[in-house]
């Protein structure tokens, strides 16, 4: 991005980074709720099960000392923000546990939990993974708790252990939050098929809509990622009967037809997507989209999105997570991408964090360096077809010629819709591997 | 907005002035960009935000009744009910009965506190056509309607055991038909027809029922709001008002499940296990006596409670004998709390009162006591033992008992000599209890229920009923939780209340 520019959008990011205080310093009962238009269509009713955030408010005004309702709004603000992306509720999240707990500071579980996966959503693990074993040291049923100490023990890159406690949640209080958790943790361990049988009984438990549609998704995605694209049409479809503004379904489905090379479609599913939340992930797959069938300058303007985003981000003292990290490396800023890659790493040691330390150390030319990344990223057996992708591209800039030949198939085999641009790499890649 | 943006030609720098107007304007519409802000809003792949909060009451009990039969003497009817907070309207809803579960009721014959009997339900869902989210096709008119999309049969077991290890299971039932949701007037326009036909009688003499049931509890949730000092000049109504769970229902000769004439003590409780990820079953829910979860049992400890059995009940002990529930009331309202320990509360929640429905050697365990051999009255009175009824609660359940005024004014030590007349003034169903197995009320039909009435009765889709999220979302559902979340909800109740009755009934002004 040009300087010029740059300033621009760091007054951007100025102002927003003021709506954003000015929204946290509200009081957590404070007036009426200003939701984002854009994030308050992403919530489906009856989204979240349990009461809402206004039922809550509306009963703690006449009952301040309800130390459980105060819990309960806590967590019905993170779940809000879960599903709207809206950053705001986290302070009034905050808010809301330490009432609860200074109402009641002894035996107090559910704000202890509630402030675990606050700490989570915030990418706090370390913080998540305390809190989640207080909550159980008071109540050890406690489903959040034991929910949040698997999020926080995958995202800590802990796996055995997080296995462990993903038994244990199974054998306490199976149940859908405790199945979605154990179905990754066998995904990120390479068992896949495991992972599909307990998503289906979760899947088959559901009765909400949000549930089906979670778990729906779940399953369209895990199946996408193994390459089975008419399965992964199918759950979404189921998904998106249940919840048809479900933006994480959508997604699905446009990565899915994507795989079936219906690029039309995918481009048309996607462009409503980001039009209603600009993720990283999105843009760059329409970007990619737009780029192979011949349309550089949609595809530029989602890069150019994409890069304001990460400005934004950075203006706001927040470094880029891995996802803008990824999405910058390969379309955007790569001194930027190095470093928001790297002090992921140094915080936590994932197989999410290696793979974007390596990637993003070869995309600035230091494929040596990344080759140790690269491959402690698949260490674990997870079998992510970017993952392998990146893993070939770095062997074949190290020399290693077998080894990404290998790795590449790899990739192509599992899942070439992983990136519609990554896979024309991986073919042109192997081509020359085996031309010469 | 933003795809606009995106797809116009226009220039970089136009972009960001434009988005920076939008969200200097703070329309922080452009909701990615604001998430931006917030490490973690971005969902990133490697941080996959699962729910915590999952909508599944089909796994909770609510109550365990046990009487003696009103219209069958030598029989005892049992009904436990699950799935709190059914609201019949604003879908058209249909709540099933889990089939990963296990529905169970033990019943035990000599007071050990160890089952001898355990009835088991195991459900399963038929699909006509596939399609899941479609309950109903047109007007049903009898439980093998084809216009009935999404129907539930249930299997019943009866298995004997001896030191908790199960030595015989007959399965006594197959393919029982589960009486569905009652969506609506259009969709089901004889619902008792569907009711009559899910009651089915076994050939040993056991009479079942599996379905919809209106919530025959009755109380006023506010009152939990006297735990936070609240103001009781609002209770008298009974907020489970046109709530329906799902209920199941037995009715079994009583010579059955008494050890003998000469001790017809049986101690009953429910308990609900789940199938775990790795194929075992886990327990969780248990309910025998009322309340207990909410009123003795502390917050911190309910859901080990849930996972406990009454072998174990030694455990919760000093929640019985030294209850926070008094000292709460003591605290906000200075009524004096009676002397501990409380032995009257050990007799009343673990042991059967003495002389009535306490079995001889009896080993405290929390279970519902029913002394089989106490004949039914004609008159129920809803105080039951505490008003001369000796044939109502703690002696078993009735429909009919006022469990929390019972409750609370035991608690509050009407047994010791510290008469009381506390209570949430709601003191009957809305709705009238049948006289014939299994007893329960009609559910509320998805024509009527809250939502209908607050929403002035809107109009059922003619036929075909289509899913909605089962998860009721107002006031009444926050009460609960928050009952729940009270721990010793019933509490306030004390004070609060006899200042409220006083003022209705002017006795202490």
């Amino acid at each position: 991005m040009k300087r010029a520019t740059r300033s621009v959008w760091r007054l951007g990011a100025g102002i927003v980074g003021l709506a954003c205080v000015l929204t946290a310093a509200g009081a957590v009962l404070g007036g009426p709720d200003e939701v984002p238009t854009a994030a308050a269509g992403a919530v489906a009713p009856g989204a979240a099960p349990g009461p809402g955030v206004r039922t809550l408010q509306a009963h703690l005004r006449a009952q301040p000392r309800d130390a459980g309702a105060w819990a309960s709004l806590g967590a019905a603000y993170v779940e809000e923000a879960r599903v709207s992306g809206d950053p705001s509720r986290y302070p009034r999240a905050g808010e809301a546990f330490a009432r609860s707990l200074r109402l009641r500071p002894d035996g107090n579980a559910e704000a202890l939990a509630g402030r675990a996966a606050l700490a989570a959503a915030r990418h706090d693990f370390p913080a998540a993974l305390r809190d989640a074993d207080r909550a159980l040291a008071v109540n050890p049923y406690s489903e959040r708790g034991l929910a949040v100490r698997i999020d926080a023990l995958v995202e800590l890159g802990r796996y055995p252990a997080a296995l462990e406690a993903a038994r244990r949640a199974d054998a306490r209080r199976p149940g859908i939050p405790v199945f979605t958790r154990l179905a990754y943790v066998r995904e990120l361990r390479g068992d896949t098929k495991e992972a599909r049988r307990v998503l289906e009984l979760a899947r088959d438990s559901a009765s909400t809509r949000a549930d089906i549609a979670y778990t729906a998704t779940a399953l369209g995605r895990l199946a996408w990622s193994q390459g089975g694209y008419d399965e992964a049409l199918r759950q979404c479809g189921r998904a998106l009967k249940a919840e048809p503004d479900n933006l994480e379904a959508r997604e699905c489905r446009a990565r899915a037809l994507t795989g079936k090379g219906e690029h039309t479609a995918a481009i048309a599913e996607f462009e409503t997507i980001v039009a209603r939340s600009p993720l990283p992930g999105r843009l760059v797959a329409l970007g990619e989209l737009y780029e192979v069938s011949g349309r550089p300058g949609p595809a530029r303007r989602q890069y150019e999105v994409l890069g304001t985003w990460t400005g934004l981000a950075r203006a706001g003292g927040v470094n880029p997570d891995l996802d803008t990290a990824l999405a910058a490396a390969d379309h955007g800023d790569r001194t930027d991408a190095l470093r928001a890659a790297r002090a992921e790493w140094q915080r936590r040691r994932t197989v999410h964090t290696e793979d974007a330390l390596a990637w993003a150390l070869h995309r600035s030319g230091r494929s040596e360096e990344a080759l140790p990344h690269a491959r402690a990223a698949t260490a674990t057996g997870y079998r992510d077809a970017a993952f392998l992708y990146h893993r070939g591209m770095i062997e074949r800039a190290a020399g290693e010629r077998a080894a990404a030949h290998a790795s590449l198939t790899r990739a192509l085999a599992l899942n070439p819709a992983f990136s519609p641009i990554g896979a024309r790499e991986a073919r042109r890649a192997l081509d020359g591997l085996e031309a010469s | 907005m933003f795809s606009h943006l995106i797809r116009s030609t226009r220039g970089r720098k136009n972009l960001a002035s434009l988005v920076c107007g939008a969200l200097a304007a703070g329309g922080l519409a452009a909701a990615g960009v604001s998430s931006a802000l917030a490490p973690g809003a971005a969902n990133a792949s490697s941080h996959r935000e699962a729910p915590l909060i999952s909508g599944q009451p089909q796994y909770d009990t609510t109550d365990v009744y046990a009487f003696v039969s009103p219209d069958r003497p030598d029989t005892t009817t049992i009904v436990a009910n699950w799935l709190p907070f059914e609201e019949p309207a604003g879908g058209p809803n249909f709540y099933r009965f889990a089939d990963d579960a296990r529905y169970d009721i033990h019943i035990d014959s000599d007071g050990d506190a160890q089952g001898d009997l355990l009835y088991r339900w195991t459900f399963h869902d038929q699909i006509r056509n596939g399609d899941t989210f479609l309950f109903n096709t047109g007007p049903v008119t009898s439980l093998d309607d084809p216009d009935l999309n999404i129907t539930q049969t249930y299997d019943l077991e009866m298995m004997r055991l001896r030191n908790q290890h199960v030595i015989s299971t007959t399965k006594i039932a197959n393919d029982v038909p589960v009486a569905p949701s009652n969506v609506g007037k259009a969709s089901m326009p004889d619902y008792a027809e569907l009711r009559k036909e899910a009651v089915r009688e076994l050939k040993d003499g056991t009479t079942v029922f599996a379905g919809q049931a209106d919530d025959p509890f009755f109380l006023d949730l506010r009152v939990f709001d006297l735990l936070y000092g609240g103001d009781l000049s609002e209770v008298g109504r009974d907020t489970l008002k046109g709530y329906n769970v799902n209920s199941i229902a037995l009715q079994v000769p009583s010579e059955h499940i008494r050890q003998s004439a000469g001790q017809p003590v049986v101690g009953i409780w429910s308990t609900t296990h789940r199938k775990s990820a790795s194929g075992d079953w886990t327990q969780v829910s248990r309910l025998g006596m009322p309340l207990v979860n909410e009123v003795v049992i502390p917050l911190k400890d309910k859901d080990r409670f849930n996972a406990s059995s009454p072998w174990n009940d030694a455990d919760f002990l000093t929640s019985v004998t030294e209850p926070e529930l008094p000292k709460l009331i003591e605290d906000i309202y200075k009524i004096e709390a009676p002397e501990e320990p409380r032995d009257d509360l050990v007799s009343v929640f673990l042991t059967g009162v003495k002389d009535l429905n306490q079995p001889p050697g009896v080993r405290p365990a929390e279970a519902l006591r029913l002394n089989t051999a106490v004949p039914p009255t004609g008159e129920p009175k809803r105080l039951g033992v505490l008003d001369g009824d000796n044939a109502g609660f703690p002696n078993g359940r009735r429909l009919t008992d006022d469990v929390l005024d019972i409750a609370l004014q035991v608690v509050e030590g009407e047994l010791v000599g510290k008469k009381n007349d506390l209570g949430d003034a709601v003191d009957e169903n809305d709705v009238e209890f049948e006289k014939s197995f299994p007893y329960v009320a009609l559910p509320t039909s998805g024509s009527n229920g809250p939502l209908a009435e607050a929403a002035g009765n809107r109009s059922q889709l003619d036929g075909g009923a289509e899913l909605t999220s089962g998860s009721a979302t107002d006031d009444r559902t926050v009460l609960a939780l928050s009952a729940g979340a009270a721990g010793a909800g019933v509490v306030l109740i004390g004070t609060g209340l006899a200042w409220w009755r006083s003022r209705r009934r002017g006795r202490w002004s």
